[in-house]
């Protein structure tokens, strides 16, 4: 640049360049902000409920409808049942193999790596899906790299939906999903979500509700509420 | 001049990018119990207590409802007994109450007070300003205890056990039967009105609270990195576009 050959034209490069990044950037910038989504909420419908405080009617909501349907052996115990290894729930098209999960130092569970949002995993303190009591699966509704996350569309799922659970030793344990909730992470109502159940039973878990950007984290958490129809071959 | 004008497009740029959120792979080491209450003295009080212990580390929470609104709930956690509840049958003395004294060979003597704040150890068994005292129980408290408490939990000995109970219906404490822990207050104040023992939970290790299940692509700011990129691009395009205006400056000068 010290070599001053057409010194009048030494601001055309630099204008080129401003000029393309312009138009680069806002183009960006309309797509990024054009392409935006959000996750299904549970239907009102559904059995929504917008606070921790649950009524004993509530509580006994899941454990009713166990007993209604109840699986057609006794349920097995935990040691009998093989680990799950895949998760299907046709009506979201949820086909995802499950990952281990255990708790974090603070005691709150795991989740799911962030760099595969597609991934949903089970909480390997739960009971194994299709023994007796609650079975917790977990998956991200979304991830800032990735968009979209395995559980999605999780609120979007309403009573009767299947949800196939494939252990280890090939066969499928088949969930029917009995009510969708979303509480605020800070009223987590954690003996209705986590308490002993009379049957086998599943939790689905992800994020809901209003986004905290200051903190990068969801304010609700979307819990499906299923219990066991039964068991097949494949 | 360039590089001054360069950092803060970087600046925006990183701004834009999320945070890699790190996973800590080692696990807390705890473990769950949970109570299902039934009503003792008639009361028609039931719940359900949950206990989840690490190291010395106590997470109890209670959901009970059928009690005396507007009257003090004393709560424990009662070991070294036979980890059972009373029956009307454990009311020796006839006095129409099965008093904590008459429930003591079945849920033993209290290690635990599940108060509202304060001291939680046995001297504050009869804090009755530090107990709910709605109808309806929500109750969640993290308090330390005790190798006793833990070795009960373990054995099964562990009893949860909520007190006061309106046995004559008249929407207060009262009546002529005084209380076997203390004269001065009414039976009825201290009787018990809801016992579970405590028993590992089917679920072994229950979390604390709830799952951080989304990074938020889709509430929120989405596209996050394309909007950096974006960002970064207008900014360079404003530093290309000052450097070309000085240089024209400069050569019409």
């Amino acid at each position: 640049m010290s070599d001053p050959v057409r010194p009048r034209r030494r601001f055309v490069l630099p204008a080129a360049v401003a000029a393309v990044l312009a138009v680069l950037g806002i183009v960006l910038l309309v797509v990024a902000l054009t392409g935006q989504q959000s996750p299904p909420r549970p239907s009102a419908g559904s059995a929504q409920q917008t606070s921790g405080s649950a009524s004993a009617p509530s509580a006994s909501a899941p454990s009713s409808s166990a007993q209604a349907a109840p699986p057609a052996d006794p349920a097995p115990v935990q040691e009998d049942v093989p680990a799950p290894v895949a998760l299907r729930i046709p009506t979201i098209d949820v086909d995802s193999d499950l990952v281990d999960l255990g708790l974090n130092d603070d005691g709150t569970v795991e989740v799911p790596p962030l760099s595969d949002v597609s991934q949903a995993g089970w909480y390997d303190g739960s009971p194994r899906p299709g023994a007796t009591g609650p079975a917790l699966l977990l998956g991200h509704v979304d991830s800032a790299e990735q968009g979209p996350g395995v559980f999605f569309d999780l609120g979007a799922l309403s009573a009767g939906d299947e949800v196939d659970v494939t252990r280890a030793d090939g066969t499928v344990a088949v969930f029917s999903v009995q009510r969708v909730a979303s509480y605020p992470k800070a009223q987590f109502p954690t003996i209705d979500v986590y308490g002993n159940t009379p049957g086998p039973e599943l939790r689905l878990i992800t994020c809901g509700g209003a986004f905290d950007s200051s903190v990068r984290s969801y304010e609700d958490n979307i819990v499906v509420y299923a219990t066991m129809s039964g068991t097949r071959d494949s | 001049m360039r590089k001054a004008l360069f950092a803060p497009a970087v600046a925006i740029a990183a701004a834009a990018f999320p945070l890699l959120t790190m996973t800590a792979a080692s696990a807390a080491d705890q473990t769950s119990y949970q109570a299902d209450l039934g009503s003792t003295n008639d009361s028609g009080v039931t719940g359900t207590a949950m206990v989840t212990l690490d190291g010395d580390q106590a997470t109890v929470q209670i959901e009970a409802s059928g009690l005396l609104p507007g009257s003090p709930h004393a709560q424990h956690i009662h070991i070294g007994g036979a980890g059972t509840c009373p029956t009307p049958a454990n009311d020796k003395d006839g006095d129409g109450f099965v008093s904590v004294t008459e429930a003591a060979a079945n849920y033993g003597a209290i290690a635990v007070s599940l108060t509202t704040s304060g001291d939680s150890g046995p001297d504050s068994g009869l804090a009755i300003d530090r107990f709910p005292a709605d109808g309806t129980v929500t109750y969640n408290r993290t308090v330390t205890v005790s190798q006793d408490v833990a070795t009960n939990l373990a054995n099964g000995t562990a009893v949860v056990v909520l007190h006061g109970v309106d046995k004559d219906g008249d929407g207060a404490y009262g009546g002529s039967v005084m209380s076997d822990l203390d004269p001065s207050l009414p039976m009825e104040a201290t009787a018990p009105a809801a016992c579970g023992a405590l028993q590992a939970a089917q679920m072994s290790s229950v979390p604390n609270g709830a799952a951080d299940t989304g990074a938020g692509a889709t509430a929120g700011v989405e596209n996050s990195a394309m909007i950096g990129v974006g960002a970064l691009a207008l900014a360079g395009a404003g530093a290309a576009g000052a450097i070309a205006y000085r240089r024209r400056a400069d050569s019409q000068a």
